[in-house]
């Protein structure tokens, strides 16, 4: 079970999925104030959050020192900090549109991700990959600095569209918490320049797979490779010996890219919980 | 509830490159980008230097001090010093 639709899943709303249920998008479950000493409030800059907690730079001191049970404590205390800040779960494309009508205002922004790893400065509103949901955006003029460029608030339909373009290019899409279970924002990343990507994929903590996992037809698959420079997880190579894509279904994440990107529609998105050995692989 | 998500192997006691820049040399990273636009893995991270009274501003690149550069994951550096050919004022020093 994931842990998040355990917590925030309403039954009444799309089959108990956390990220379907409207309540989690809703004015009330925005806080101006978190609780701890990492999170300011509204003074708090969403540059840093002026986050005070532990960086990558003290689990590597940690590597460092070959302390292990340091380092499981603090990927725990990371992984939990991330509810607060940032963390949430990849969506495939279709439940990303399903969200798309929950959740208002929407607003596009630069990318702070890629404007930290590769000095990308997305000043034009053509240019915005990332996505900020809900009243929180309602205040982004309080902080110019991360802002810079603005912000292009769009209706349902527009932002479905931005997304469709977004994942026609390889982005996949990450859902962000803010003080769960509030969803306030929406990562379209690729590895390298993606924080959440790089500590999943490294570290093992922050995003959560998603509730599929991609599959190939391999009647269907003929090889050509396309997918392979698709996905953002190193899950799926082109396999030399069988000519065919291959996905390690342990290290997929779900995010349905490869699917989008295949033109001859073999590979598939399945329920994780359909493949037992799954089941518990979040 | 059992969670498992699978990351690369973590190498305890491994001992990662030491990169070191030179602030002096090094102001305004943001506007360059040299080094973190040409490391295969994205090892440099720039940030805003946020001030506390500054953090509701916006500042600009251009004033030497405004951001920073830093080797956030030097733990995927591999010594290839693509970066050091590439930085104009010689700021970066890699070491074992």
């Amino acid at each position: 079970m994931c842990y998040l639709c355990d917590e925030y899943g309403n039954p009444e709303f799309g089959g108990g999925i956390w990220y379907l249920n409207p309540y989690n998008y809703s004015r009330n479950m925005y806080k101006l104030r978190l609780p701890g000493e990492g999170h300011k409030g509204v003074e708090a800059s969403p540059e840093t959050g002026e986050s005070t907690g532990p960086t990558t730079a003290d689990l590597l001191n940690l590597i460092e020192k070959d302390d292990r049970e340091g380092f499981d404590r603090l990927v725990k205390q990371m992984d939990e900090g991330m509810r607060q800040g940032g963390g949430g779960q990849v969506l495939p494309l279709k439940d990303a549109e399903k969200v798309m009508d929950l959740c208002s205002p929407i607003g596009l922004i630069a990318c702070l991700c890629r404007k930290n790893w590769r000095a990308v400065d997305e000043r034009s509103e053509n240019e915005y990959t990332c996505m900020g949901m809900g009243v929180g955006m309602l205040k982004w003029e309080r902080w110019p600095e991360r802002y810079k460029g603005g912000c292009k608030f769009v209706n349902h339909e527009e932002a479905k569209e931005w997304l469709r373009e977004l994942d026609r290019k390889g982005f996949c899409h990450c859902l962000m918490m803010f003080g769960a279970p509030y969803i306030g924002g929406f990562c379209q990343c690729d590895f390298p320049d993606c924080n959440l990507i790089r500590w999943a994929v490294d570290f093992g903590f922050g995003v959560l797979k998603s509730h599929y996992v991609a599959q190939v037809d391999y009647d269907a698959c003929n090889g050509c490779g396309i997918c392979a420079s698709r996905c953002q997880w190193g899950a799926l190579k082109f396999e030399v010996t069988t000519k065919k894509a291959s996905i390690d279904a342990f290290k997929c994440y779900g995010c349905g890219v490869c699917e989008t990107g295949c033109p001859r529609k073999a590979i598939e998105l399945i329920d994780r919980k359909s493949l037992p050995a799954l089941a518990e692989v979040w | 509830m059992t969670i498992l998500r699978q990351s690369a192997p973590v190498i305890f006691g491994r001992k990662f490159p030491k990169i070191t820049i030179d602030q002096e040399k090094c102001t305004v990273p943001f506007l360059c980008k040299k080094c973190l636009q040409a490391c295969p893995i994205a090892v440099f991270f720039v940030e805003r230097v946020m001030a506390k009274e500054k953090r509701l501003e916006e500042v600009d690149p251009r004033i030497p001090g405004n951001y920073v550069v830093v080797a956030e994951r030097r733990d995927r550096c591999t010594m290839c010093n693509r970066c050091i050919d590439v930085c104009p004022v010689d700021a970066i020093k890699i070491e074992v």
